[in-house]
């Protein structure tokens, strides 16, 4: 062989054998990676919906990528057994009682299975384990209730665009209070007012406060009432009072409530005046025929006065009564009093009636 | 004999083609294509080996050919990474470029430009030697001289293209990835350790055992089509240009073929 050949081999070799060095590191890296070289143990979970998930894809632990999903098969009825291969050297931080769900690298990337949870009660996990799985948040559901919300949004946009345009066209009382200038000067003092108000609240407030602070000092009523017994007991001593007063009144109002009772009744002589109407009648007969009586009466006396046989008695008596006054006056004051006409002192019947 | 030219009251003729005369053209190829395989297979097995001529091939197919491939896969990697990178960012998805990178220049993008150039290179090489020497009928003088022709022009190089062409896509693989990372980096500034990290997370063992096989495919296609192409060239210069450029297109429409039917069985084989 010739050295040109012999170097042309040499270079072939050297050649291969970096293509085939390429090769061996792509491989070992990828096996490092997806954790084939290492020992583990297997774990399962059964779900509803694996959501796309695939051989191969990621486990995560705490942010931790501790395996790869071994085999997916079909479960049940419907359900699906995901068998994990899991590092044997986290197997003592994953628990008997830790669940397993589905997640997303990312938005658009691969689907993976996170397993959190688990309690240091429980147990580490062993080979061949099934923990709980939890059912994924389904894309479908999720952009389903995404456009729920979009139609609300639609629906509430709708209705502010509606709400904007009455605003603007100063409908509605918002609407007039935007536009109408005579409004806002009224919202103005009605602002005014409430500033006002509130500023008597605040008075108001900070006297209730004093007041308060008052009662709460140990002279107060309050903390007398609180505090001193002899107070108490003649607080007591007034309310036992104020009960009997109470019994008092409760038996008077009884009283008046049987007097009020029988005198709706006809068989008593003011029930009958209160109730009965034909014993009203004749009252009313009575009392006309009475006063009809009384200004006969009353003409009787005037003639009788002009009679000449009592003449003299009248006039005798209206100078008694003048005279006794003069004594009276005299008695009472020094000075002269005039008498008093004597017509006032006559006698008339019918006055005495419409007394 | 022509068939028109049959007179009545005498014997018909004999048929001359059995479809029509293209068709019979096509399948006479295929025959002699199955044949000069067939042959490829029988010789491959038995002594003697002729190693000297393989690794004076692997030297011409593979280092030589290293070079401008490598050239090419850098360049495409970065060419690559950076045409991808304004559909990734319509997302804020460009930290998921190393995985597109990975799984189009592993996957698909190596392998079948490796493939592409190599074909363009080897195979017109391929063919316009062979072509030559049966011109110059040397081929015909080795078979005189008791040399057996097939296993010492076409074996060493069938299978020197079949070894090299699969050690040639590794190194464009890697140089791809390279320039792929150069661009990334420049762009978003990830180390080394993140991108190749992303790199082989996104593809399996599938993916490389897809790939090797599909490169050996290449290489086997790209060997045999030159060799056959060459050694069945016609006699004169015109031949010679003839396989060599027939060398390259049918190696490369070859190529095209065997790459859609390998991804249906990939996949398929995925999908299990």
């Amino acid at each position: 062989m010739s050295s040109a050949d012999n170097k042309r081999t040499v270079i072939v070799g050297i050649f291969t054998f970096l293509a085939i060095v390429i090769l061996v590191a792509g491989i070992f890296t990828l096996a490092g990676q997806q954790k084939r070289l290492i020992s583990t143990i297997s774990v399962t979970a059964i779900f509803d919906d694996v959501a796309g998930l695939r051989t191969g894809n990621n486990v995560w632990f705490s942010g931790v990528k501790i395996g790869t999903i071994k085999s997916i098969n079909l479960y049940g009825d419907s359900q699906v057994e995901v068998v994990m291969n899991i590092e044997e050297k986290v197997q003592q931080y994953i628990r008997k009682n830790a669940s397993a769900r589905i997640s997303s690298e990312s938005f658009i990337g691969n689907k993976n299975i996170v397993i959190d949870g688990g309690t240091q009660r429980a147990a580490p996990i062993q080979d061949g384990d099934r923990i709980t799985a939890v059912s994924p948040l389904n894309t479908d559901d999720l952009m389903e209730k995404l456009q729920q919300n979009n139609e609300n949004l639609v629906a509430i946009t709708g209705d502010f665009k509606q709400l904007t345009s009455r605003l603007v066209k100063g409908e509605g009382t918002v609407g007039a209070l935007l536009t109408d200038t005579t409004m806002a000067q009224n919202f103005r003092g009605m602002v005014d007012n409430l500033q006002r108000t509130s500023e008597s609240t605040a008075n108001a407030s900070r006297s209730l406060t004093a007041f308060t602070h008052k009662l709460n000092s140990p002279d107060g009523l309050a903390n007398q009432l609180v505090t001193d017994k002899e107070v108490f007991q003649q607080l007591k001593n007034s309310m036992t009072q104020l009960e009997e007063a109470t019994a008092s009144t409760s038996e008077i109002t009884e009283n008046l409530r049987t007097a009020s009772s029988r005198l709706n009744n006809n068989n008593n002589a003011v029930g009958v005046l209160l109730n009965d109407q034909d014993f009203a009648r004749k009252l009313q007969s009575t009392m006309q025929n009475l006063e009809t009586g009384t200004e006969k009466l009353d003409q009787n006396m005037e003639a009788l006065q002009s009679n000449f046989l009592f003449r003299g008695f009248f006039r005798r008596q209206a100078k008694e009564q003048a005279k006794q006054k003069e004594q009276q006056q005299s008695q009472s004051a020094p000075q002269q009093v005039q008498p008093k006409d004597t017509t006032q002192l006559e006698f008339k019947p019918s006055k005495l009636i419409e007394n | 004999m022509d068939l028109d030219k049959n007179k009545p009251g005498t014997a018909p003729a004999r048929r001359r083609y059995v479809t029509t005369r293209r068709l019979d053209r096509i399948f006479v190829e295929l025959a002699k294509v199955y044949r000069f395989n067939a042959r490829f297979f029988r010789e491959v097995w038995f002594p003697p080996y002729e190693f000297k001529e393989i690794i004076k091939q692997c030297y011409e197919i593979g280092v030589r050919s290293l070079p401008l491939i490598s050239l090419t896969g850098f360049i495409i990697g970065i060419v690559f990474t950076n045409q991808s990178r304004p559909s990734l960012a319509d997302f804020g998805a460009t930290s998921l470029l190393p995985a597109l990178i990975s799984v189009a220049i592993i996957r698909a993008i190596g392998p079948l430009v490796t493939a592409l150039i190599a074909a363009g290179r080897v195979g017109s090489a391929i063919g316009a030697e062979l072509g030559s020497m049966r011109v110059t009928e040397q081929i015909d003088a080795m078979e005189v001289s008791a040399t057996n022709p097939f296993k010492f022009l076409v074996v060493s190089r069938v299978l020197a293209s079949t070894l090299m062409i699969p050690a040639l896509t590794m190194f464009t693989t890697l140089v791809s990835l390279l320039g792929g990372y150069l661009n990334v980096h420049q762009n978003e500034l990830t180390s080394l350790s993140v991108f190749f990290y992303q790199v082989f997370d996104a593809i399996t063992f599938l993916d490389i055992v897809a790939s090797s096989v599909k490169s050996v495919i290449f290489g086997f296609t790209i060997g045999m089509v030159g060799c056959y192409k060459g050694y069945n060239s016609s006699k004169g210069t015109e031949g010679v240009g003839k396989a060599a450029n027939s060398s390259v297109v049918t190696a490369m429409f070859l190529i095209f073929i065997e790459e859609l039917l390998i991804m249906q069985v990939i996949n398929a084989i995925r999908a299990f």
